[in-house]
């Protein structure tokens, strides 16, 4: 479903934030990008996801060379993708349903379809009652949960979602690894970016362990541990 | 195409929401929009109504043909005939000396002050000359002025005179006026694309956080547009009928003063108002500019935010 084949990116004026990574990830998959911070794992989720394009290399995602689509293709391409950033990128001016509605306007879905939808993903969260409040008033984790509910609402077939667990304390971070997990027996690839270990959560599962740009071990060691 | 449809009606929804919560900016931004616009307006409607006057006026222009004083009827015989064949003139009109003094006796208004009261009668004899009126076919300076030598060498002829002077002049600042015109629109179309243009840059900045969500997943330009235009638009739309409200009012003032001074000069003008397909036409130009302004506003900051 993505394949990366020696792929390198460089942004201008900078060293190279990857350098000649390949691997390949299945549908269906629940994949950890793990390293240090500043190890390129950002970069390469924003590669999977279409958000920047390789210097040089090939990016397969779905069978299609992410390098050979027009600019204007590109959008279509972004919309297989739930999204969840770094830093959330909730928008404060907007509550909480309208927050997870602006990804079904962009798919042209409104009305009493979108709606449906925006209260199934609130749900699925946790933030059914907060569907009128105000993105500020909600704590760290449910922030995080919002940005999921946004990342989901849409139904996409591939869950990216970077540092999700950054700030939150472990009980907290365990509840969305949960939840991501949710999402992956429903049958959506989930690639998760992370810098720390996450205890035991991962071991059973494919690791991309990122160090200076390189792939230290593109283990994907699932088939090999549960073999 | 019903999708499609649900589109637009959503996008407008969500301008006419946003203009809701910023009415008083965007009453404010409207009405610079309308003073803008009323500015060319009001001074088309002034420049068609003196067009209308001098188009008016130009129907009665006459070359008018004097004779000497003695000469016999052989000679007004002859040159009615001379006038009969020439092509370039459309009709003429013959006033003998005797129906000149009458008609000047009857316009007289000086008869009634007392004093004055013979200065006409006390004439021993008639001093106006037989006179032809002419109305020439063609308008235009050079057949006028060849037109002019043609009767001047007539016999008995004494004096040609085209009473277009003033015309001349008339028609000389009229044809100013509408360069001036011209040159006022361009400015100020060029003023309103600035000001609507910036309006939108400004929202644009407002907006920044979402345009640049809404393309990382996967937004399409012309969707994050969207918005902006019909805001654009809205705002031609609606100073478009800010400027029709300025310029009814004002020609509507304009012409009670104006309806007085005409009276004294026993002329009957006035400025019209606009016509409903030049009311059309300001809202439609209007409404272009503020799509052309917002698109010139958006595309740079579309080509800014990509990434």
């Amino acid at each position: 479903m993505i394949t990366f084949d020696n792929v390198t990116k460089r942004y201008p004026g900078s060293h190279e934030a990857l350098t000649g990574v390949s691997f390949s990830i299945e549908r269906g998959d629940i994949v950890y990008v793990t390293g240090h911070s500043g190890a390129g794992k950002s970069t390469l989720l924003k590669l999977i996801a279409t958000i920047e394009r390789p210097t040089s290399g090939i990016v397969l995602i779905n069978n299609q060379n992410v390098s050979k689509l027009k600019e204007a293709t590109l959008p279509f391409m972004r919309r297989q993708f739930g999204m969840v950033f770094q830093d959330h990128k909730l928008l404060y001016d907007r509550n909480c349903y309208h927050n997870v509605a602006l990804p079904l306007a962009i798919n042209g879905i409104t009305g009493h379809e979108a709606g449906k939808r925006i209260r199934a993903a609130l749900d699925k969260v946790g933030l059914l009652g907060k569907e009128k409040a105000m993105p500020i008033t909600l704590s760290g984790g449910e922030q995080q949960r919002l940005a999921i509910a946004r990342a989901v609402v849409s139904r996409p077939s591939i869950l990216i979602a970077d540092e999700p667990t950054g700030n939150l304390d472990r009980n907290y971070a365990a509840d969305i690894i949960t939840l991501f997990k949710a999402f992956q027996q429903v049958g959506v690839t989930v690639i998760i970016a992370t810098h720390d270990a996450l205890g035991q959560a991962n071991l059973e599962n494919k690791v991309l362990h990122l160090n200076h740009g390189k792939l230290a071990s593109a283990a994907i060691e699932s088939t090999e541990a549960t073999a | 195409m019903n999708n499609w449809f649900s589109q637009h009606i959503q996008t407008l929804e969500l301008v006419l929401r946003r203009f809701k919560t910023n009415k008083l900016s965007t009453l404010l931004i409207c009405m610079a929009i309308g003073v803008t616009l009323a500015l060319p307006s009001l001074l088309y409607a002034v420049l068609d109504s003196a067009n209308g006057l001098a188009n008016n006026v130009k129907s009665e222009s006459k070359i008018s043909v004097f004779l000497t004083l003695n000469h016999d009827d052989a000679v007004v015989e002859k040159i009615t005939t001379a006038l009969k064949n020439e092509a370039q003139i459309n009709s003429f009109k013959f006033v003998s000396k005797d129906d000149a003094l009458k008609n000047l006796q009857a316009t007289d208004t000086n008869k009634d002050v007392p004093s004055s009261n013979d200065i006409l009668g006390s004439l021993q004899n008639n001093p106006l000359p037989d006179a032809f009126f002419i109305e020439p076919k063609q308008l235009d300076n050079d057949s006028v002025e060849s037109l002019k030598s043609t009767l001047s060498k007539l016999d008995g002829v004494e004096e040609v005179i085209v009473d277009g002077a003033w015309l001349k002049r008339l028609n000389a600042l009229l044809s100013l006026g509408q360069k001036a015109l011209t040159i006022v629109a361009g400015l100020l179309a060029f003023a309103l694309v600035a000001v609507i243009g910036n309006t939108i840059r400004m929202q644009i900045l407002t907006q920044q956080a979402e345009i640049n969500l809404s393309q990382l997943i996967g937004a399409t330009n012309s969707f994050i547009r969207r918005p902006f235009l019909y805001a654009g638009a809205l705002y031609g739309l609606l100073g478009g009928l800010f400027a029709l409200l300025i310029t009814y009012a004002a020609i509507l003032l304009f012409n009670q003063s104006l309806a007085p001074l005409a009276a004294e000069y026993q002329a009957d003008f006035a400025v019209h108002l606009p016509s409903f397909s030049v009311c059309f036409v300001i809202c439609a130009l209007a409404l272009l500019l503020g799509i052309i302004a917002a698109h010139l506003a958006s595309s740079k900051s579309l080509s800014k935010s990509v990434g």
